[in-house]
């Protein structure tokens, strides 16, 4: 068990668990902040964070969803403090963090709506809507993970699906 | 609409479930960073089987006690199920005598209808507001509440709403904190009996 | 498990406990602060004075984000007052009590005052008495008149949930805009004449 072996003092071992959760969460952290620069410091610093207090992970075998946390609650710091920006970078096939490079260019401009309309949805509102439309979970890990009731995220992904369509509808009629 | 609303969010998560790739650079430069901080040792890790965490069962007793200091709204039976906790508490018992000092649990409650994340911290969680089993839940009404395990005895503590801004419980004890220039909360945990 | 297990056993927690303090510390202070304070906390632990508070106040400090040097003095102040607590309520007072009368001596409550307290508390713990009186210290109470009245109250034998009340009750006056003397006067006046136990006679 990886977790274990960190704590027993093998900090290499870390490595492998950087490499397991990065993707998946790099990807919330960029959508859910906007921008790779920032995606990229949140990551960083959930994952060094973890690392710090693995040993109050309380189960090692969750330790995804505990990192998880982390990272929500990164994202939630640094969006507040950076507040919102008004141009967002949203597609760039030469940058770190990047979609896949297989878009043909209808569908990147499309991709760039839609990352541009979600940067316009109050931050509680997107976090809840990655959660449980990209993240898939379910609304009480939703709960655990954002210590937020769940008639309250319910309504939060209402409304961020709302907004998104109303948004995207814009787009299409222009 | 001509499409069908749910579709037209079904694609839009399609789209932002894409994967997004990180350059390899990313690991080494986590690794920088996790290799200046100490390492773990062996006693971090038995660490976690010793100390028994948030679990206590303990009969219901009477219903309220010391409730103006200590915000005892509910003190009652609990029952959860933890493999963890049911998996340390043998070892606790094996390897250290059974001293560790027994816990209540307390309730805290803050009305911040602003808020977006409540967390207590205090001297029983290492004044961590990232601690899980701390973090309040919103109630609806701007009310935040947790039901946490606080040790018995005197404590200082205080909420920290929304990572950044630290507010003493207004309904308990006032500690003045003239060493960071803020303002605590104290409470006495006592035993149930 | 017989007494050498036990004693054993003891030696293991109380390392295991000062082992997990260090690396907290460790995780969450810069390297010179860590050594500044790691050197306040081996002095106290040689000294027998609890050595939790110092580590908390330590990880306070960080979890505030204040400056090395800030934690390092408010570490080494605090080392003081609970040295000062202990003469004052004797060397069989319990880490709480020890904790609480620091606290007070931090709010401004002398260190005479501590001593009318523990001795009006008589066998009894001194954490709850000593608590009342930081709050009300806290709530603009001259300490005087606290102290006075915290005094007369643990005289007058009343237990810790009835002067938890009393707390709470000063707290709600105060909130409607009662002066804090007044109320806590009031109250503690009550609290006395109705003879909140069986035992001694109300204080005059």
């Amino acid at each position: 068990m990886i977790v274990e072996r960190v704590l027993r003092g093998n900090a290499e071992a870390f490595g492998s668990l950087v490499e397991r959760y990065r993707d998946r969460y790099a990807r919330y952290a960029l959508h859910m902040l906007g921008n790779r620069e920032d995606a990229e410091e949140a990551l960083q610093d959930a994952f060094t964070r973890a690392y710090r207090s693995l040993a109050r992970c309380d189960d090692p075998e969750r330790f995804g969803a505990w990192l998880f946390r982390i990272l929500v609650n990164r994202c939630r710091t640094l969006g507040a403090r950076r507040g919102r920006r008004a141009k967002t970078f949203v597609f760039d096939e030469t940058a770190l963090l990047s979609a896949s490079e297989d878009h043909p260019a209808e569908q990147g401009a499309w991709r760039e709506e839609i990352d541009r309309a979600l940067q316009r949805l109050r931050p509680e509102q997107r976090e809840a809507f990655l959660l449980k439309y990209v993240e898939e979970l379910g609304y009480d890990e939703m709960s655990r993970l954002t210590g937020v009731g769940v008639s309250a995220l319910k309504m939060r992904v209402m409304r961020a699906c709302d907004r998104l369509r109303e948004l995207l509808s814009e787009v299409h009629s222009a | 609409m001509r499409d069908d609303d749910n579709v037209k969010i079904r694609d839009v998560a399609r789209a932002l479930r894409e994967p997004v790739r990180v350059d390899a650079s990313f690991n080494e430069r986590v690794m920088r960073v996790v290799r200046e901080l100490p390492k773990h040792s062996h006693l971090s890790f038995w660490r976690r089987w010793a100390m028994p965490r948030t679990i206590t069962v303990r009969p219901l007793a009477a219903s309220l006690a010391a409730a103006s200091l200590v915000l005892f709204a509910l003190v009652g039976l609990w029952h959860v199920s933890d493999d963890l906790d049911r998996a340390a508490k043998p070892i606790a018992k094996a390897i250290f005598p059974p001293k560790v000092a027994p816990e209540q649990h307390v309730q805290f409650v803050l009305v911040a209808p602003d808020a977006k994340k409540v967390a207590v911290v205090g001297d029983f969680n290492g004044w961590d507001p990232s601690h899980l089993g701390y973090q309040a839940q919103h109630r609806g009404g701007g009310v935040w509440a947790v039901t946490a395990s606080v040790p018995i005895g005197h404590h200082r503590y205080s909420f920290v709403v929304d990572d950044s801004l630290w507010v003493a419980d207004p309904t308990a004890p006032r500690v003045v904190d003239n060493d960071f220039g803020t303002t605590n909360s104290a409470i006495v945990v006592e035993e149930q009996r | 498990m017989n007494a050498l297990k036990r004693a054993l056993a003891g030696v293991l927690a109380a390392a295991a406990t000062a082992r997990a303090q260090d690396v907290r510390l460790a995780q969450r202070l810069d390297k010179p602060t860590y050594v500044a304070v790691n050197a306040i906390v081996d002095s106290a632990r040689v000294a027998k004075l609890p050595t939790a508070p110092l580590v908390d106040k330590a990880l306070e400090g960080a979890a505030k984000g204040s400056d090395g040097q800030k934690i390092v003095l408010a570490v080494h102040q605090l080392s003081v007052r609970m040295t000062s607590a202990r003469r004052v309520l004797g060397t069989s007072s319990s880490p709480d009590e020890i904790k609480a009368a620091a606290t007070a001596l931090d709010a401004g409550v002398s260190e005479r005052d501590l001593e009318r307290v523990k001795s009006a508390g008589g066998k009894r713990p001194v954490t709850m008495p000593l608590a009342v009186l930081t709050d009300l210290v806290g709530r603009q109470v001259p300490i005087a008149t606290a102290t006075t009245l915290v005094v007369q109250l643990s005289r007058s034998g009343v237990k810790d949930p009835d002067l938890a009340l009393f707390q709470r009750n000063v707290r709600a006056d105060i909130d409607r805009g009662a002066d804090p003397t007044v109320a806590a006067t009031t109250r503690a006046r009550g609290l006395v004449a109705r003879g909140s136990t069986s035992k001694t006679k109300p204080a005059q």
